[in-house]
């Protein structure tokens, strides 16, 4: 009928449902998260048999294992490399990386960094909640400065991450970031990145209510994604709030397109290539 | 690469017997002395329908190898002591998931950057412990070019079989050796294929048999399975029950116990009557080998055990060549690894010595020989 | 929203006592962003500059882009001195959309106002205001035939489908201008000739076509009004929202309490109960917008719209 209508969509039919409820902590902006990227899986029509969820350690590892798929909590800052090892033996799969902002900045920088040069066809949504939840509320690599932790009593003196300028500059073929309250403009972003033939990175700004929000005095979960929704910008709205009405802003949508060669073709081209005699690239 | 004899670099031999055993996927990291089987596995793989990929670290091409083997295919990776310290966490996931997967650690001299172009057998320890928690692993340990080819393809066997790393552990100077060698042909190999899930309902991926190893399963067989590095009940997801985590850890720590058989392997020259018995192992024991003949002309009754498989080590293998002796001599190109367990295995019925060399140089014949000597005199 | 008020005052190419009908004549077009109301406007204030009178136009504009509302007066005579329309002073009231001209009426001169139509509708979001299913639209619910029954002197015409089956769908308000040619009193030529100062290169032929077209729609009319160019037509119904059941599903213990459904429902119809668990207060009040159901990261909120699938047969 309308365009955010589910058509058909029910969640319980992605789930695993005798581990529900999950665990997360109420009002972790994880499961609305973890919803958008079920809802745009239901809507691209990917099989479950053929969906591969890799995920590394924190709130946002344990994502993947309510999805009623083929699942992979692996180590720390380590899902995309494995994911990339598994999408070069089983090109078949639709390979989906669930991650969080210590995962896939800090520990997991580097690998970030190479999955976004080598453009393999690989999915990365990275859970920002800014902190490291599971760990009971660390600093992270996207805690804002002067924000409360466990680790800065004082407040937070190191600069942040923009993770989509990063994955742009390392040649990421996709890149954006969404607010988890606008699930269905969430849940378009993600299929985008699901139908783009190559890496894409995608920020979902989530919320830690119980720890983060709570030491920083943030409000509650509702509280928390209103003004997620309001510190973001439309990347539609272009340079117009580069004007002083929103400034300092994080955007949101589509943010990059680089427009490579998946890597994983590339490969098999030059493979194919190799074994005929040809020397690799010809 | 086809039959028949060649000439080849130890390094050489382990990527030809990893594609001969199967491996169609690698990815690695340069590092000396292993980087020439990056380097042939590159040029091999796209040959046979593979996969080849270098990694941004080790960390990375270890934990590639476990996703590529997570999706059903044979694969390995390569590297030398400060990469199989980076590639410790991944091998312990492989441990505790029960991912197959293959690592040759050419080892040099340590600690740290150590001595990258000088030999050493200096990761014995680090390759039983290196890892953190208990965890079940094979290594085994070649000492010659030809046997590096064939343990690597029974590294495979066994870890296709048995749901284990399996490292392949030798040194720079076999890595380097130019050794001429058969190569089988084709067809003429018995390789192991993993146990598929059969696609019963059922299913559990961690519930095994009586052999102690569950079936498999990969991504599009159906199953939907969860895989984690957490401590997970037979249905693959994570318990905390004390009786639940009891009952699987011990199938897990406990399920190469009753494979002995196939998995230790080793070698005993002259070890019937030996009075003084060396126990080494790959480069050490080609040196041990002709220090036990030149004691054997003079009258000593040495003998040689050899192990080729190191862990599990072959505890009842080794008991029964010590039986008649009154002492063992260990030389290994560290500062007394092996030995620790030499000595575990036999310090109630004989003397227990290290040879030992630090200095990135091979032990020659003549220093265990001069060993021998004395450890027979003094008996 | 930007208003600028442009005001013209020209036309000293003759003296304005030579004006042969030296009376102030009203012209009020209204419509909505981008329907050609300025264009219209413009090309009727420089046909009266050149006829020697003075004009002036003064228009409302800045929401072109999102549907808004537009309006223009055109006051042109021997001498013209404020630039808006008094109430019930224009002596045409030409709609480009057909609510904007109802809403307008009260422009007209009631006793001699002459009103033209488009009957197409643009409905905006304000009409939607009632978020139920099966709510009605806030539009204009007067029918062609009641409002030219009540003016003086009315033309209600679908000037987007008679432009259509003209070849160009963008002529709409040629031929919208065409009928406004047919009730004032100038030249054809003249009319033609300013019109091909303002229309794209190239599209000439076609828009003095589409204005010839409204021209002769009127006279038809008048002549036949009984005829097919005579009767008003029929408004399309204005769409509306299926009457469907909407149905909440809680799953009371996959709720965590966290209470970003109860704030955030735009009908605040959810709440708590005495375990903290969400529960339907207002049932009359869910609008069945899933608001809570994306947002509730435990899924314990599912909405379900029942009969959708009759409503849309």
């Amino acid at each position: 009928m309308t365009e955010t209508n589910p058509a058909g969509f029910e969640i319980r039919d992605y789930l695993r449902l005798d581990l529900m409820p999950h665990f997360m902590c109420p009002g972790c902006g994880h499961g609305i998260a973890l919803r958008a990227l079920l809802w745009a899986v239901h809507e691209l029509g990917i099989e479950k048999d053929e969906l591969a969820i890799v995920s590394g350690i924190g709130c946002s590892g344990r994502v993947g294992g309510y999805i009623d798929a083929n699942t992979y909590h692996v180590t720390h800052g380590r899902p995309l490399a494995f994911a990339t090892g598994l999408k070069l033996a089983r090109p078949d799969l639709k390979v989906i990386v669930i991650t969080g902002d210590g995962d896939c900045l800090a520990i997991g920088g580097n690998h970030l960094i190479h999955a976004c040069r080598r453009n393999l066809d690989l999915t990365c949504l990275m859970l920002n909640n800014e902190v490291y939840g599971m760990t009971g509320g660390q600093v992270s690599p996207t805690t804002a400065e002067t924000r409360l932790t466990t680790t800065t009593p004082a407040g937070n003196t190191e600069p942040a991450f923009d993770a989509c300028q990063l994955a742009e500059a390392a040649g990421a073929g996709l890149v954006g970031r969404e607010v988890t309250m606008q699930t269905p403009a969430l849940r378009n972003l993600i299929k985008q990145g699901l139908e783009y033939p190559g890496f894409s990175f995608l920020e979902v700004i989530s919320d830690c209510t119980e720890i983060y929000g709570r030491k920083n005095d943030l409000g509650e979960s509702a509280e928390m994604v209103l003004s997620q929704k309001s510190d973001m910008r439309p990347e539609a709205y272009g340079n117009v709030a580069d004007q002083p009405f929103r400034p300092n802003r994080l955007l949101t949508g589509v943010l990059a397109r680089n427009e490579r060669p998946e890597y994983g073709e590339t490969y098999r081209r030059h493979a194919d290539g190799v074994a005929n005699g040809g020397k690799a690239g010809a | 690469m086809t039959a028949g004899m060649a000439n080849l670099h130890g390094n050489h031999a382990c990527a030809l017997g990893a594609i001969a055993a199967g491996c169609r996927f690698f990815a690695g990291y340069p590092i000396t002395p292993s980087s020439e089987i990056a380097e042939r596995m590159s040029r091999e793989l796209p040959l046979v329908g593979g996969t080849f990929v270098q990694m941004e670290d080790e960390i990375a091409s270890m934990a590639a190898v476990l996703g590529a083997s997570a999706g059903g295919v044979k694969s390995m990776t390569a590297t030398s002591g400060p990469g199989f310290s980076l590639k410790q966490e991944n091998i312990g996931l492989a441990s505790m998931a029960e991912i197959p997967c293959v690592i040759a650690n050419v080892m040099r001299g340590g600690p740290s950057t150590g001595m990258p172009t000088r030999p050493a057998q200096s990761d014995i320890m680090q390759a039983r412990w290196g890892s953190h928690g208990d965890h079940p692993l094979i290594a085994l340990a070649p000492a010659s070019v030809k046997e590096i080819h064939d343990q690597t393809i029974r590294a495979f066997n066994l870890s296709e079989r048995y749901r284990v790393p399996v490292m392949v552990l030798f040194d720079q100077v076999i890595a380097h050796l130019l050794e001429p060698i058969e190569l089988p042909a084709a067809g003429s190999l018995d390789l192991v294929e993993r146990r598929w899930a059969n696609g019963d309902d059922g299913y559990q991926p961690y519930a095994a048999g009586a052999d102690g190893i569950p079936a498999m399963t990969r991504p599009g067989d159906g199953h939907r399975t969860h895989t984690t590095g957490l401590t997970h009940a037979e249905d693959g997801f994570p318990t905390q029950d004390p009786d639940t985590v009891t009952r699987v850890m011990d199938r897990l720590l406990g399920k190469l116990d009753q494979h002995g058989q196939d998995i230790e392997a080793f070698e005993c020259h002259d070890t019937k009557d030996a009075e003084v018995l060396v126990v080494a192992y790959g480069i050490s024991a080609r040196a041990a080998r002709r220090a036990v003949r030149q004691a054997r002309e003079r009258g000593i009754a040495a003998g040689l055990f050899r192990p080729i498989t190191l862990w599990p080590f072959p505890e009842q293998a080794l008991r029964t060549a010590a039986d008649q002796a009154r002492s063992v001599l260990v030389p290994e190109m560290n500062a007394g690894q092996l030995v620790l367990e030499v000595e575990r295995i036999c310090r109630d019925e004989v003397r227990v010595a290290g040879l030992n060399r630090v200095d990135g140089q091979p032990i020659e014949p003549s220093q265990i020989a001069r060993r021998i000597e004395e450890m027979a005199a003094d008996d | 929203m930007t208003t600028d008020t442009a005001s013209a005052e020209v036309g000293e190419r003759q003296q304005p006592g030579a004006v042969a009908d030296p009376r102030t004549r009203n012209v009020l077009i209204v419509g909505v962003g981008g329907q050609g109301v300025i264009m219209i406007s413009k090309v009727l204030a420089l046909l009266c500059q050149t006829q020697g009178m003075q004009v002036k136009q003064s228009e409302v504009h800045g929401m072109a882009k999102r549907g808004g509302v537009v309006f223009s007066h055109v006051r042109y005579g021997a001498q013209v001195w404020s630039p808006t329309i008094p109430m019930g002073e224009a002596d045409v009231l030409i709609a480009m959309e057909w609510a904007e001209g109802v809403r307008w009426l009260p422009f007209l001169r009631p006793e001699s106002g002459v009103f033209i139509a488009d009957t197409q509708q643009v409905i905006p979001p304000f009409a939607c205001r009632n978020r139920q299913f099966g709510a009605d639209m806030a539009y204009a619910t007067e029918t062609p035939a009641e409002i030219i029954g009540r003016v003086s002197d009315g033309f209600a015409l679908d000037a987007g489908r008679m432009a259509e089956e003209l070849g160009n769908a963008r002529a709409g308000n040629t031929i919208l201008l065409g009928t406004l040619s047919a009730t004032l009193d100038f030249p054809l030529d003249d009319w033609l000739s300013v019109l091909n100062q303002f229309v794209p290169k190239g599209t000439e032929e076609i828009n003095r076509q589409a204005f010839l077209l409204g021209r002769d729609w009127v006279e038809k009319a008048r002549q036949d009004p009984a005829g097919p160019a005579g009767l008003a037509p029929e408004l399309a119904p204005p769409p509306i929202q299926p009457d469907i059941d909407v149905r909440l599903e809680i799953t009371a213990e996959w709720c965590k309490s966290c209470d970003i459904c109860v704030k955030l429902c735009p009908e605040r119809c959810l709440e708590l109960d005495e375990q903290q668990i969400v529960r339907l207060k207002d049932p009359d009040a869910c609008t069945g917008c899933r608001i809570c159901e994306w947002l509730c990261p435990d899924f314990a909120i599912a909405v379900h719209h029942d009969n959708l699938a009759e409503a849309n047969a």
